[in-house]
C-alpha cells in the first residue's frame, strides 16, 4: 500500500481516563492495546460521498425557503488534509449540535430546555477539491450534563468525518473561544498540552455583513495518514 | 502535520445518522451477493453491565473477499454500516459472509464509539468453523488463546452470527492499537 497510518500519539490526544468522568473508567479496557500489521482490510474504506446524501448545508433553516432557527447566526469553515499537508476532497463530514438553548433533538436528551421547531442541529456535507467545507448554522447553547450533577458542558460542535480509509475515520468536538465554561469542561481539558486543547477549539474568524450577516468560525482538520516513502516497502 | 485530537461522540448522535444504514445487503438499487447473515451482539461494560446508545461500524470485504473499492467488487454491497445499541445493549447489522482472500480469514473490521470512550475502540470479528486452526496475520497477533478465541462470532443458526464486545473487565474483548 501506498500510505502509512501511524498510531494515534498520546501526546496529540485527549486522555483515555478523566477523572471525575465516571465512564471513562467502565468503559476502556483493561488490557494493552494489540499491535498488528495494516493490512488492505484496514487500510481501505467505502467512498464516502456514495453513502450519503450531501450538499451544500444551510444548518440555520430546515430549507431554503423554511424560517430561520432562532440564535446567532454563525459560519463554519475549515479544510482537511491528512499529515503529509494533502488535501481531502470528497471526505463526508456530519455535523451535530445543541440548538441555541442547549438543547438536542435525541430521545436521550432530558435538559428541559426548549426545541426549536426550526433547527434539527444535525447536516451531512462533502469536502471539495481542495479539502474545504463550508456550512451555516446557529451558535449552539450550553447545557447541563444533569446525571452528573455539576458539569456543564460549554458549546460545541459534533464532527464525524468519513476520510479515505478506515484508518483515518475519525470523530471530535470543537468549542468555542472565549466561552468561561471552556475553563471547566472535562474533555477539552483532559488534554496534555495547550496546542492540542488549542486544535479543539475553533478560531473567530470575523463577521460578515451584507447579504449575510454572520459570525465566522474556522477549524482545520488533519487526520491520520502519509505518503508511504518507497523505501519502507 | 499533527494529527487533529479526537473526541468522545457523546449520547447525541442523531438517530437519522443510524437509520438505514445497518443493512450492508442492499445498496443503490442492488442485491449483495453471497450468504446474506445477521451479525449480532451484545455490548458490555465493566461489570457486564450492557452500554446503551453506543455506536459500532463495520468494514468488510465482499462476498468473495473483495472490497467496494477495489475493481471488481460486488456493486450492490457497500461493505460499510453503522448501528446502535438498545438499552440492553443489543445491536444488529445485516450483512454477507465476507470472503477470505490473500493470507486474511474472513473477518469484518469494528469500531466502537461511545460516552466515556474519548477515542474509537478498533477489533476485528472473525468467522470459522474451527477458530483454533486459523492463521490470519492480525489475527495472530493476539497471543492469549482464550483471547483469541473472542474474535471469533459463534454461528447459533443458519445466517445467524452472535458476538458479543465487551469493552472492559472479565472476558474483555481483545482491541487493536490505533
Amino acid at each position: 500500500m501506498s500510505r502509512r497510518y501511524d498510531p494515534y500519539d498520546d501526546g496529540t490526544q485527549v486522555a483515555r481516563y478523566i477523572d471525575r468522568y465516571p465512564l471513562s473508567f467502565t468503559r476502556t479496557p483493561l488490557a494493552p492495546l494489540v499491535p498488528r500489521p495494516l493490512t488492505l482490510s484496514e487500510q481501505t474504506g467505502p467512498a464516502a460521498a456514495e453513502l450519503f446524501s450531501v450538499g451544500p448545508m444551510d444548518l440555520s433553516r430546515k430549507a431554503a425557503d423554511a424560517p430561520k432557527a432562532t440564535g446567532q447566526l454563525i459560519q463554519i469553515t475549515g479544510r482537511i488534509t491528512d499529515e503529509d499537508g494533502s488535501p481531502m476532497p470528497g471526505a463526508v463530514i456530519e455535523i451535530w449540535q445543541a440548538n441555541s438553548a442547549g438543547k438536542y433533538v435525541h430521545e436521550m436528551d432530558h435538559h428541559n430546555a426548549p426545541i426549536d421547531p426550526n433547527f434539527t442541529g444535525e447536516g451531512r456535507l462533502v469536502t471539495d477539491a481542495e479539502g474545504q467545507f463550508q456550512f451555516f448554522s446557529i451558535k449552539p447553547g450550553a447545557y447541563p450534563v444533569l446525571e452528573s450533577g455539576w458539569w456543564w458542558r460549554p458549546p460545541h460542535i459534533h464532527f464525524s468525518i468519513l476520510g479515505r480509509s478506515w484508518m483515518d475515520r475519525f470523530v471530535t468536538q470543537i468549542f468555542f473561544p472565549g466561552e468561561p465554561l471552556n475553563e471547566t469542561d472535562l474533555l477539552l481539558n483532559a488534554v496534555p498540552d495547550r496546542d492540542v486543547r488549542e486544535r479543539l477549539i475553533f478560531q473567530f474568524e470575523g463577521t460578515s455583513m451584507g447579504e449575510v450577516n454572520a459570525m465566522g468560525f474556522r477549524r482545520d482538520f488533519v487526520l491520520r495518514g502519509r505518503r508511504q516513502t518507497p523505501e519502507l516497502d | 502535520m499533527v494529527v487533529s485530537p479526537y473526541c468522545t461522540i457523546g449520547p447525541f448522535f442523531p438517530a437519522s445518522f443510524v437509520e438505514g444504514h445497518d443493512d450492508l445487503t442492499k445498496y443503490r438499487g442492488g442485491v449483495a451477493r453471497g450468504q446474506h447473515i445477521v451479525l449480532s451482539g451484545r455490548i458490555l461494560q465493566e461489570g457486564g453491565v450492557p452500554t446503551r446508545n453506543t455506536i459500532l461500524e463495520i468494514w468488510q470485504a465482499d462476498s468473495n473477499g473483495i472490497f467496494s473499492s477495489c475493481t471488481g467488487a460486488d456493486p450492490g454491497f457497500s461493505g460499510w454500516g453503522r448501528a446502535r445499541t438498545d438499552a440492553e445493549g443489543w445491536y444488529k447489522i445485516r450483512t454477507v459472509m465476507p470472503g477470505g482472500y490473500g493470507d486474511r480469514c474472513p473477518h469484518a473490521n469494528l469500531m466502537i464509539l461511545a460516552i466515556g470512550l474519548t477515542r474509537r475502540l478498533v477489533t476485528t470479528v472473525f468467522f470459522a468453523d474451527d477458530p483454533d486452526s486459523v492463521r490470519d496475520p492480525v489475527l495472530d497477533c493476539v497471543k492469549d488463546a482464550d483471547a483469541r478465541r473472542r474474535l471469533f462470532a459463534t454461528r447459533e443458526n443458519a445466517g445467524q452470527y452472535r458476538f458479543d464486545i465487551v469493552l472492559r473487565g472479565e472476558d474483555e474483548t481483545p482491541f487493536f492499537l490505533d
